[in-house]
C-alpha cells in the first residue's frame, strides 16, 4: 500500500521531463520506480528499459499505464507483449482523459468558479473552483493507478467501467452548460463600469472575435487574437 | 511592488503547476491572479485581471503536444500591474502585460521541451539499458529546467509590470479604450472556446441553454 502511495506521489510529476522524443516515457518510468524495485534484480533492468520507451497519455491517466505495466512485469509477461500493451494504451488513455478532464471537469469547474467570483467574491470563486476540480482530479488519479495495478494486462476493461462511461456521457453537456451560464454573467460584470455606447463596442469586438476564431482563422487561438487586439488597442490608446 | 519576493515565489509555483508538478490548477489565471492580487493587497484588481485572462484561457484545450500559453504567470504579472489603479484604468494595460507574459511562458515551454529532448537523446544508451539512476537524473533535470523557466518568466513579467506601472505613455482615455477592446476580445475568445468545446451535438444545445440561463440570471440580478 505504501509502495502504491509512493508511486501515486510520483505520478504527480509525471510530465516534468516531457520531451519530443519519448513524450511521457521517462516520466512514466520515474513514476514506476517504487513498484518495479520489488522485481528480482535480473528482471529489474529490463523492466526499467521497457518503461522508458515512448509513451503518451493524459497525465492523470498515466498512473493506469504505470500500474498495469508493473503488474504485467510481476506476472512475467514476455517483453513483446508488454511493449504492445503500452502502445495499445496510448490512444484510449489520452482520449478518455482528455474527454473526462480537459473537456469535462475543467471547463465545468471554471464556469462555476467564474460565476461564483461575480456573484460572491474572487476568493469564493477561487475556492469553489479549486475544491470542485481537485475532488475529481485526485479521485481520477487514484482510481487510474489502482485500476492499472488491479487490471494488469487486461486493464483496458477498466475503461469500460460504468462510472467512466457515465462520466463521458454527462460531463461534456455539464461543462458546456457551465461555460454558457458563466459567459453572460461575467460579460455583464466586466462591462458594468461602462456606459451603454461603450458596452455596445465591447459586444461588437466580442462578436468579431467569435467570427474570426471560429470561422475565418480557427488556428489563430485566443492568445494570438488577444495579442493583436492588445497591440492595436495600445497604439490607438497612445495616439488618441 | 515591495512584495516582489512573494510574487516571484507564487509565479514559480504557478509556472510549475502548469505542466510539471501536480496540475492542481494554481496555474489557472483566475486562481493565479486572485492570489497575486491578495499578495499585493488588491484582491479585486487581481481577481478582475484573472477573470479576463481566464476568458482567454477558456479557448485553450491542452491536449497532446499542444502549445500552452502560460496564462498563470501572465495573471501574476497582470495583477502586479493592476494593483492600486482605479477600476477600468488599470485592467486593460495589465491584461496587455498578462498576454505578453503568457506568450513568453509558451516560448519558454518549447525551449524546455527541446532541451529535455536533447537530454534524452544524449542519454539514450543508458535509458535503453534501464539504468535507474539515469532515469531519475534525466527526470529531475527536466524538473529543474521548468523551475528555471518559471523563475525567469515570472521575473521578466514583474519587470514588465514595473515598467508598465511607471512609464506607461497611455492617457486615461487611452487606458479606457485598451480595457474596452481587451474585455471584448476576451469575451469573444471565451465564446469561441465554449462553442469549440461543445462541438455540434447535444453539448452545443446545453451551451445554448447555459447562455439563456445566464442572460436570465443577469436580468434578474
Amino acid at each position: 500500500m505504501r509502495t502504491l502511495f509512493r508511486t501515486w506521489l510520483r505520478t504527480l510529476v509525471v510530465q516534468a521531463s516531457w520531451n519530443y522524443d519519448r513524450m511521457l516515457g521517462v516520466g512514466s518510468a520515474y513514476a514506476s520506480i517504487p513498484l518495479l524495485r520489488g522485481l528480482p534484480k535480473e528482471r529489474h533492468r529490463g523492466a526499467m528499459a521497457r518503461a522508458t520507451q515512448f509513451f503518451n497519455a493524459h497525465p492523470y491517466m498515466a498512473g493506469m499505464e504505470v500500474g498495469a505495466v508493473a503488474r504485467a512485469e510481476y506476472e512475467g509477461l514476455p517483453d513483446e507483449q508488454i511493449r504492445r500493451m503500452r502502445h495499445a494504451l496510448i490512444g484510449p488513455l489520452g482520449s478518455v482523459g482528455d474527454r473526462l478532464i480537459w473537456a469535462g471537469v475543467l471547463p465545468a469547474a471554471v464556469g462555476v468558479g467564474l460565476t461564483v467570483t461575480v456573484l460572491a467574491s474572487p476568493l469564493a470563486g477561487v475556492l469553489c473552483f479549486l475544491v470542485l476540480y481537485n475532488l475529481a482530479h485526485f479521485a481520477v488519479r487514484g482510481w487510474a493507478l489502482r485500476a492499472g495495478w488491479r487490471g494488469g494486462h487486461s486493464v483496458a476493461r477498466e475503461l469500460t467501467a460504468r462510472g467512466v462511461q457515465i462520466g463521458l456521457k454527462i460531463l461534456g453537456p455539464i461543462a458546456a452548460f457551465s461555460v454558457g451560464l458563466a459567459l453572460p454573467v461575467v460579460a455583464d460584470w466586466l462591462a458594468s463600469d461602462f456606459q451603454t455606447r461603450l458596452r455596445f463596442s465591447i459586444a461588437s469586438i466580442a462578436v468579431l472575435g467569435v467570427v474570426l476564431s471560429r470561422w475565418i482563422v480557427p488556428s489563430f487561438g485566443g492568445l494570438r487574437f488577444g495579442l493583436v487586439v492588445a497591440a492595436f488597442g495600445l497604439l490607438a490608446g497612445w495616439l488618441w | 511592488m515591495e512584495n516582489w519576493v512573494w510574487l516571484l515565489l507564487w509565479g514559480t509555483v504557478v509556472g510549475l503547476d502548469l505542466v510539471s508538478v501536480g496540475q492542481v490548477m494554481f496555474a489557472r489565471p483566475l486562481v493565479a491572479g486572485t492570489v497575486a492580487g491578495m499578495i499585493v493587497g488588491d484582491p479585486v484588481a487581481g481577481g478582475t485581471v484573472g477573470v479576463v485572462l481566464e476568458l482567454f484561457a477558456l479557448d485553450v484545450m491542452p491536449v497532446g503536444a499542444v502549445r500552452y500559453p502560460d496564462y498563470g504567470i501572465g495573471a501574476v504579472a497582470a495583477a502586479a500591474t493592476a494593483a492600486g489603479a482605479p477600476g477600468a484604468l488599470g485592467t486593460g494595460v495589465a491584461v496587455c502585460v498578462g498576454l505578453g507574459v503568457a506568450y513568453l511562458g509558451e516560448v519558454g515551454i518549447r525551449v524546455v521541451r527541446s532541451r529535455n529532448t536533447e537530454d534524452v537523446r544524449r542519454n539514450r544508451a543508458a535509458l535503453e539499458e534501464g539504468d535507474e539512476s539515469v532515469v531519475i537524473a534525466t527526470h529531475l533535470r527536466g524538473l529543474l529546467r521548468d523551475t528555471l523557466r518559471s523563475v525567469a518568466v515570472t521575473a521578466a513579467g514583474l519587470l514588465l509590470a514595473a515598467a508598465a506601472y511607471r512609464w506607461s505613455p497611455i492617457t486615461v482615455r487611452g487606458a479606457v479604450l485598451v480595457t474596452i477592446v481587451l474585455v471584448g476580445a476576451a469575451i469573444g475568445a471565451a465564446a469561441a472556446g465554449g462553442m469549440r468545446l461543445s462541438g455540434r451535438g447535444l453539448a452545443l444545445r446545453w451551451f445554448g441553454l447555459g447562455l439563456a440561463a445566464g442572460v436570465v440570471l443577469v436580468v434578474m440580478l
